[in-house]
């Protein structure tokens, strides 16, 4: 299991100097303004939005269609009978098949909404390191408890990715080819899980101890970090362009309730 | 068994995103309470990591495979540290995968979060059995794992299916509701019998992950 994450990270566009726990304020707020669009009339807004940002942080587009494929075929499976189920209007039969209007609006909006606001995630996490992420929301006030849960979980996923990788090779060499569900098979994989759950928890151990060696759980320096909005030549960028990304949230919100359905 | 971006509107997003926060304190509050948080911080998310990988294992169902969401067992194992360790994987298969999303995680982590807890205290239920222990342990194990899976599925459909088109007939919803129930159920029952074998694997090999 292989966790690219990071490899658009160290770019220099303006997304990437952009500071995270702005742009992860900015950015949020724009996700959720797509989220309320529900008029068609704003599709091509949200598509220029969603594009001007994918141009502007510098990021391959093959990245973002590999990342895209394996959602894609979901929403696919999915929106594909909207056509035929949602609506009142016929814009064409074929025997007992018929495709509706409002049917193929849904599947439309449906569509951009999930594209442009799956485009605009990977913008916000590929182009910072995931640990300057989870830092930035750490600064806007989430629990340490989940802070030191994620950190220490994604540093052993590769590992344990690694691990039960090399767990399935063994099984594998020494016979163990599934084809079918039985009763044995499903112990077989019953037994690799707690396998990897009794390693888990053994390696945990070790790791507690030695976090505790390292000073885990000391408060040196109790004062916590929290976001602040303050205004200096470092961060007036990174300021304006939250303030864009918020006051473009707004107007989107705004258009959504006065302008006229389609 | 995640809603993708765009799927739900606004409202329903924001309510997840309420109630996970809700859901959340709650938990938080009752691991504080814990006198061994500090140690436990290492083994919950060791445990949510391997969770994670594990969901990632294919059971062959001919003529395709099934991956197990593992949510009833998570509550079995981890207790009120199941909720955090749910968002965080979500957190974790919305940013890397893009399965999920932003938008939805707060709903998802309902979906799939809230039936673990209810599977922790279903399973919690064993220490009230002296005799017959291990008998009971199997029960209730199957019904942390099948029970949680069909809670879930109950939410995902309902969510999903009401809210995915304003314009769908009712009785096409109540229909695509009940069919895809139906396929659940079927992986319900998987997972119940997978839970109650990884149980009964874990007391004989490790039973102190049981008791942590």
């Amino acid at each position: 299991m292989k966790l690219v994450l990071d490899q658009y990270a160290y770019l220099d566009s303006p997304l990437h100097r952009w500071q995270q726990d702005y742009k992860l304020v900015g950015l949020l707020s724009l996700i959720f303004a797509f989220a309320f669009i529900q008029n068609l009339w704003l599709l091509p807004v949200m598509i220029t939005i969603t594009w001007i940002l994918f141009s502007l942080s510098e990021i391959p587009i093959s990245f973002l269609i590999k990342r895209l494929r394996y959602p894609g075929w979901f929403i696919l499976a999915v929106v594909i009978f909207l056509p035929f189920l949602s609506g009142n209007t016929p814009i064409f039969q074929w025997g007992h098949l018929i495709i509706r209007q409002e049917g193929c609006w849904d599947a439309l909006l449906i569509s951009v909404r999930f594209f442009c606001i799956l485009t605009v995630s990977l913008i916000l996490f590929s182009t910072a390191p995931f640990l300057s992420s989870i830092k930035a929301m750490r600064s806007l006030g989430l629990s340490q408890v989940i802070v030191d849960m994620t950190l220490l979980s994604y540093r052993y996923l590769e590992e344990l990715g690694e691990m039960l990788t090399t767990m399935q090779r063994a099984m594998k060499l020494r016979g163990f080819q599934p084809k079918r569900l039985s009763r044995r098979n499903l112990e077989v994989f019953a037994q690799l899980t707690g396998s990897m759950l009794v390693r888990s928890y053994e390696r945990s151990l070790r790791i507690y101890q030695a976090m505790i060696l390292r000073g885990y759980g000391c408060q040196v320096n109790s004062k916590k970090n929290y976001w602040k909005l303050e205004i200096n030549r470092s961060n007036l960028g990174s300021l304006l362009a939250t303030l864009t990304a918020i006051a473009t949230a707004i107007s989107l919100i705004v258009m959504q309730v006065f302008l006229p359905s389609f | 068994m995640h809603i993708p971006d765009g799927f739900l509107p606004p409202h329903i997003c924001l309510a997840g995103y309420g109630i996970t926060g809700g859901v959340s304190w709650y938990c938080l509050r009752q691991i504080n309470r814990d006198r061994h948080v500090q140690a436990n911080i290492p083994k919950a998310s060791l445990l949510t990591a391997a969770f994670f990988v594990a969901s990632l294992i294919h059971i062959p169902v001919p003529p395709t495979s099934i991956h197990l969401i593992l949510n009833g067992m998570m509550g079995a194992v981890l207790g009120y540290y199941a909720f955090p360790a749910i968002l965080i994987g979500l957190f974790f298969q919305a940013v890397m995968f893009q399965h999920g999303g932003m938008s939805t995680l707060g709903v998802n982590a309902i979906i799939l979060g809230s039936p673990s807890i209810a599977a922790y205290h279903l399973f919690r239920q064993r220490d009230r059995f002296r005799s017959n222990q291990q008998l009971f342990t199997k029960i209730l194990a199957f019904g942390a794992g099948a029970g949680s899976l069909l809670l879930s599925a109950g939410m995902f459909a309902v969510l999903l299916i009401t809210n995915i088109s304003p314009d769908i007939d009712v009785n096409t919803e109540r229909t695509a509701i009940l069919l895809s129930l139906g396929s659940y159920g079927i992986q319900a029952a998987i997972e119940g019998v997978f839970t109650l074998m990884l149980i009964s694997f874990l007391e004989k090999v490790k039973p102190e992950l049981l008791k942590s």
